[in-house]
């Protein structure tokens, strides 16, 4: 049987909006995998910490306030550091166009921007993936 | 690839126990892991592997506030220049498999390198635990941690399993949990070792701690302390961290010869379920036997433990 994967969501900085990683959270849930949901103002190196010690194998930033191009580069260099380059990293939220590509060359998997279904975020977590031993 | 883990978790490489306390939680592995967790011959006689925590289990229905208090707990433990783990369970669905691991958010969110903590997924009707906890703590263990907290999954009045993994359980309620008769009952208050009346700021703490006095002390064995804490009021969690560590260690530490046979046993049944995998004729054969009611079932399972002891 496979296992479940585990994938961890968080929101870095100072964005109170938890609605949509809720949302997401269960979406996931129920799809059978295993949330872990780090929570509210957590600063970039927190959220890698809880990466490394729940042995995760997706991260799932959601960025409200227009900080993500501070925080999710620090959230990859800081990734890089720790040896846990191979975990793939989601971000959800408001992210303007212009800097998808931007994120996309830091290493992020996919963006999922307001309006997408939980259907294409839960079939695209669930793609199986390689992870270094 | 386990031996590989192995030599990164005793250098103190966190990603390696990570790695390692997910396959165990998987049942991955546990042969090899039990024998690598073994002590060296040279070793330190029949103690097991040289370093062994305090493990404190946690538990209480959902919501009396176990992963708050352990938040709480853990800078004191710190404080001392411990080193913390903490397991912290929550349910997995029966229907999906899924599971939302919402405890570490109400631990803080330290970067400390002398705190570890790790969500688990518990399958239901396993005492509110994760699956392999001793193989789990005993990493925990190697890796050099002095104290593992162990928060169960929200859990009822039955739920005694906690008792076989941990030195001391604390038992979390909170005030208007039932009248008098609730703490009669047999089961998780017999097994607590402390108990803590949580949110003891709210009204009737003091009735609910003097009930569950009045029925420990009816108990001829048990004197188990009753404290309140607040943790809204920020009150009792010193006092608290006192009692449990002067509390005596139940746990039973295995000793080497016992370790070296559990080893032995999970790979046993790891090169059986080998065996039987390749659909050797014989056993096919056997099988197929019993079907047919040509062989009683202790025959057949003799037969059977035969064959697979020849070929293992």
């Amino acid at each position: 049987m496979d296992q479940p994967q585990r994938i961890v969501l968080a929101k870095v900085g100072l964005d109170g909006h938890d609605r949509g990683i809720k949302v997401v959270a269960r979406a996931l849930r129920d799809a059978g995998m295993h949330v872990i949901y780090a929570g509210l103002w957590q600063t970039p190196e927190a959220v890698v910490r809880t990466v490394a010690d729940e042995d995760a194998d997706w991260l799932g930033l959601s960025l409200l306030s227009g900080a993500h191009m501070t925080l999710v580069p620090r959230v990859m260099e800081l990734l890089k550091q720790a040896g846990l380059a191979d975990t793939g990293v989601l971000v959800g939220g408001i992210i303007p166009e212009a800097d998808m590509p931007k994120l996309h060359d830091l290493g992020v998997a996919k963006i999922f921007g307001p309006g997408t279904s939980l259907d294409d975020i839960v079939s695209f977590v669930q793609k199986p993936r390689e992870r270094t031993p | 690839m386990i031996a590989a883990l192995f030599d990164r978790l005793r250098q103190g490489d966190r990603n390696a126990l990570a790695r390692l306390v997910s396959q165990a939680a998987r049942g991955e592995h546990l042969g090899e892991m039990q024998a690598a967790l073994l002590p060296s011959p040279s070793g330190r006689g029949a103690g097991g592997e040289g370093n062994c925590a305090r493990v404190v289990a946690f538990t209480g229905s959902g919501g009396v506030g176990k992963s708050t208090l352990i938040g709480k707990l853990i800078p004191l433990v710190r404080e001392q220049n411990l080193k913390v783990a903490v397991l912290a369970c929550d349910p997995q669905s029966p229907l999906t498999g899924g599971a939302l691991l919402g405890d570490r958010f109400r631990m803080g969110n330290s970067t400390d390198d002398g705190v570890f903590i790790r969500s688990l997924a518990a399958v239901s009707g396993h005492g509110g635990l994760a699956e392999h906890l001793d193989v789990i703590i005993r990493l925990l263990e190697t890796f050099g941690f002095d104290v593992i907290f162990l928060e169960t999954v929200g859990s009822g009045q039955g739920d005694v399993d906690v008792r076989k993994y941990s030195d001391v359980v604390a038992l979390l309620v909170q005030p208007e949990s039932g009248d008098d008769v609730q703490w009669e009952k047999a089961g998780i208050l017999e097994c607590a070792d402390v108990v803590i009346v949580h949110k003891s700021d709210l009204p009737g703490a003091d009735q609910t701690a003097a009930q569950v006095r009045a029925a420990l002390d009816l108990s001829m064995a048990h004197a188990a302390p009753v404290l309140r804490v607040s943790t809204k009021a920020n009150t009792g969690h010193a006092e608290l961290w006192q009692t449990i560590q002067v509390l005596p260690a139940r746990r039973q530490q295995p000793t080497a010869a016992r370790l070296l046979f559990q080893a032995a046993l999970d790979s046993l049944g790891q090169r059986f379920d080998a065996v039987e995998r390749t659909r050797d004729a014989e056993l096919e054969h056997l099988a197929d036997a019993w079907r047919r009611g040509e062989s009683s079932t202790p025959d057949a399972i003799n037969s059977l433990l035969r064959i697979l002891t020849q070929r293992i």
